[in-house]
């Protein structure tokens, strides 16, 4: 029995469904992480990087 | 402040070189681009062997991605990932190898692709040596830039970085897989994948070819330089972190919109298409957020031609983002696929896109780099205004070359039957716009010119020699606290929301590619596996047999002459298609296909069912010379094919690859090249018997009539019921009136 019998037999085509669902809510985990609070200071020093060539702006 | 102070000087040598390497082989790739825009006006303008379309479009394109885009990614990335981190590059060493690496590898294209010597896969044609030293240096950067990474002395890693780490690994990930294949010989091999299985890998591998070499590096670019030229910081850092994850996350599942209504499964292509209409929202929020980096500079932008590439760049993105999708739903797709609508749709982004992004980004380089002052700013200027020109002649010709032939392919008369049933008709109508392309064309290259004139008077003016900036920055500390000034939140849900996971993500590179190639690598597996594995995605038809000795040698000719980047063999299920090209493909009939050879694009028909059709003798006329056989045809002469001898002895070895991939070929593992003299004999006789030239049993002619006679038999003798003879020595008649199509 090849790899391709059992895998065939097993019938997984919804995982790809499943992992769409998965991807989809990693996702919002994202989109919620990104715009909740506590991050704007980190942010606004981040977005200052590509202005200052000698300074680091998080340093520590 | 920490006692201790580093001193350090970025290398911007490195820089200066990848930035000459970008204008020069730019150049290259547009000229060359040129020459075939011309070769489909004037077919005459093919030069048989080395120079004709089959064998310079590859070139064009892999020098335009890789060459061009290629080396503009690494100029801004060696330029704006040191400053960002705050250190040299880890080994200066691993940056020349990378250099010189690149460049060579560059060089052995040029010459293998106009040689012929090709993998047949869309922007993967480089043959198996020369994909291992590409792998090579890869590695190398790979190792360069994440030992980088480790010695930064900035904590946070900026978004740019983020996009160029996800590049790297991507490409590499796609690049190996997508070029496994089987050697048969120094500069010769078969893909590991066949047919349905050998289509998905390709196209998993070109639409991300495009995501991760023409779209995320370029977003890193977009990300620091656009702030740079306007001198204030991106409008939203939030939508730009954002801006990545979705693509990340959405964009490697988008592969399978290439391939709908071929012999895909329906799910795949369903699935292809909603994850490319979700890309929309991340890649507007990205152009929005780019626009308006520049919100309370706009009367900057009117003077700093600049900017105003950026601006174009920017809204190119825009442009071609929101089509792509478009182009992924089945109905429009039905009408765009195979027709010129694609390549208006890629010169759209990468015209707009990464050529205008590019110069926006070398002219702002290229006094800092240099140290002096730029040239000329008029003459930046009229770049822009010949490169705008330029790309708007181009794209709106071929949008309506692409609709026009589209719409002519399904028109059916008030009879019921085809409006255009000779195929050459529906390319004719498209000369006139085949020629605004090659004006269009020709702006864009003057263009181009005068950017090289300008950099190259600025860099004569450069100082005896470079100043070299010694900076000061602080090691980061070994132990680092979170951020103390991040509110305290008790609960799960608090330290959720407040993200320091995901800080700390940040603040580790390692571990951060690391989760960015997982994100990758399973989205990518569960696009893939299923294909592989799932055996009722590909039926078998038992009557499919493998191709004779001498039609896989015939095969060979066509994969080295690139036939496939003009025909199809892939007949959709649509009534216009199979009333014009036979019965509609299936998946099971390109099962031995090693490697597929669908295409993506019909300048000439489609060659599915082209067994049969027409007699031997027809091939070996048409072949010959095609205007002879049909007036109007573009397709080049290819006489060379009666003079080059078949390597008969050679072919053993190319049977013997594809048995070792699983073909069933029985008794030709043993004697494949008396097998094809045979079938050689019997064809070279009936073309002969037919009042054709003498002595071609030896001939390449020979070996590709073979071919052709095959392609699509295996299926039409089986539904006829009957036992199959060898295609090509059935009795054939002389009636087929020429262009009967």
């Amino acid at each position: 029995m090849k790899l391709s019998d059992i895998m065939g037999a097993a019938n997984l085509s919804a995982y790809a469904e499943v992992a769409m669902l998965l991807f989809i809510a990693a996702f919002i985990v994202i989109v919620i992480t990104v715009f909740s609070r506590g991050r704007q200071r980190t942010y606004d020093a981040a977005s200052r990087m590509p202005l200052d060539d000698e300074h680091p702006q998080t340093p520590r | 402040m920490n006692a201790r102070l580093d001193s350090f000087s970025y290398d911007d040598d490195i820089v200066r070189k990848f930035l000459w390497a970008t204008m020069i082989w730019g150049l290259v790739g547009f000229v060359v681009g040129l020459i075939i825009a011309l070769q489909l006006t004037s077919p005459q303008l093919n030069i048989s062997p080395f120079l004709t379309f089959g064998r310079l479009r590859p070139l064009h394109t892999n020098a335009v991605i890789f060459a061009f885009a290629g080396n503009a990614w690494f100029t801004g990335m060696y330029y704006s990932s040191q400053r960002l981190l705050k250190t040299r590059m880890w080994s200066d060493g691993l940056s020349r190898f990378h250099f010189w690496g690149w460049q060579a590898i560059i060089v052995s294209a040029a010459l293998t692709l106009p040689l012929g010597f090709t993998q047949s896969k869309e922007y993967a044609e480089l043959e198996w040596p020369i994909d291992i030293a590409i792998l090579v240096v890869w590695v190398a950067l790979a190792v360069n830039y994440f030992m980088t990474l480790a010695k930064r002395r900035e904590r946070h890693i900026y978004v740019s970085i983020w996009f160029f780490i996800a590049s790297i690994i991507t490409v590499a990930l796609l690049h190996i897989f997508n070029n496994l294949a089987m050697p048969a010989g120094a500069l010769k091999s078969y893909s590991l994948y066949a047919g349905v299985q050998d289509a998905f890998m390709q196209w998993w591998y070109g639409h991300n070819a495009v995501a991760f070499v023409l779209t995320t590096p370029f977003l890193g670019l977009m990300y620091y330089f656009l702030p740079k030229a306007a001198d204030r910081p991106v409008f939203s850092y939030k939508l730009s972190i954002l801006h990545f994850w979705s693509l990340i996350f959405i964009y490697i599942w988008a592969g399978p919109h290439h391939l709908h209504y071929t012999a895909l499964p329906e799910w795949a292509s369903t699935l292809g298409m909603l994850f490319s209409i979700m890309l929309w929202m991340p890649s507007w929020g990205g152009m929005v957020n780019g626009l308006l980096t520049l919100r309370g500079a706009w009367h900057k932008v009117t003077e700093d031609p600049i900017l105003k590439f950026f601006v174009v760049a920017v809204t190119a993105y825009g442009m071609s983002t929101f089509e792509g999708p478009m182009l992924s739903v089945k109905s429009v797709n039905a009408l765009a696929h195979y027709t010129d609508w694609i390549i208006a749709h890629v010169h759209t982004g990468t015209l707009g896109w990464n050529g205008f992004l590019t110069f926006g980004m070398v002219y702002w380089l290229t006094p800092r780099l240099f140290q002096t002052g730029m040239y000329s700013k008029k003459l930046m200027e009229l770049h822009f205004w010949l490169g705008t020109f330029g790309i708007l002649l181009y794209v709106v010709a071929i949008y309506s070359a692409g609709a026009t032939q589209g719409l002519m392919w399904r028109a059916f008369d008030e009879t019921g039957r085809l409006q255009y049933p000779d195929f050459v008709e529906t390319v004719i109508r498209l000369m006139p716009m085949y020629w605004v392309r090659v004006a269009g064309g020709s702006l864009w290259i003057v263009g181009m010119c005068v950017g090289i004139y300008n950099v190259f008077r600025t860099w004569a003016s450069r100082p005896a020699r470079y100043e070299v900036p010694v900076i000061q920055a602080a090691p980061l500390s070994p132990v680092y606290s979170d951020d103390p000034h991040a509110p305290a939140g008790a609960g799960l849900w608090a330290r959720f929301t407040n993200a320091s996971w995901h800080r700390k993500w940040e603040r580790m590179p390692l571990f951060f590619s690391v989760m960015t190639a997982v994100a990758v690598i399973v989205a990518s597996l569960f696009e893939i596996i299923p294909t592989f594995l799932i055996k009722s995605n590909v039926p078998t038809i038992s009557s499919i047999k493998p191709y004779s000795p001498l039609e896989l040698a015939g095969r060979d000719i066509y994969q080295r002459e690139g036939c496939f980047n003009c025909h199809s063999q892939m007949i959709r299920p649509f009534r216009y298609e199979t009333e014009r090209f036979g019965d509609y493909s299936k998946p099971g009939e390109s099962v031995y296909d090693h490697p597929f050879l669908w295409g993506s694009r019909r300048i000439g028909p489609d060659l599915a069912r082209e067994g049969g059709k027409f007699p031997d003798l027809w091939h070996v006329r048409h072949m010959y010379n095609p205007r002879e056989v049909t007036q109007k045809s573009i397709m080049p002469a290819y006489p060379r094919l009666q003079v080059n001898i078949i390597d008969f002895e050679g072919i053993q070895k190319h049977v013997d690859a594809m048995a070792m991939l699983g073909v069933p070929y029985g008794d030709a593992v043993n004697r494949a090249p008396q097998m094809a003299r045979e079938q050689a004999q019997q064809i070279a006789a009936g073309i002969e018997a037919a009042g054709g030239p003498k002595g071609l049993q030896d001939k390449e002619i020979v070996a590709i009539t073979a071919y052709l006679q095959r392609l699509g038999r295996d299926l039409k003798n089986a539904t006829a019921g009957r036992a199959q003879p060898p295609a090509a020595s059935q009795p054939v008649a002389l009636a087929a009136p020429a262009g009967s199509r």
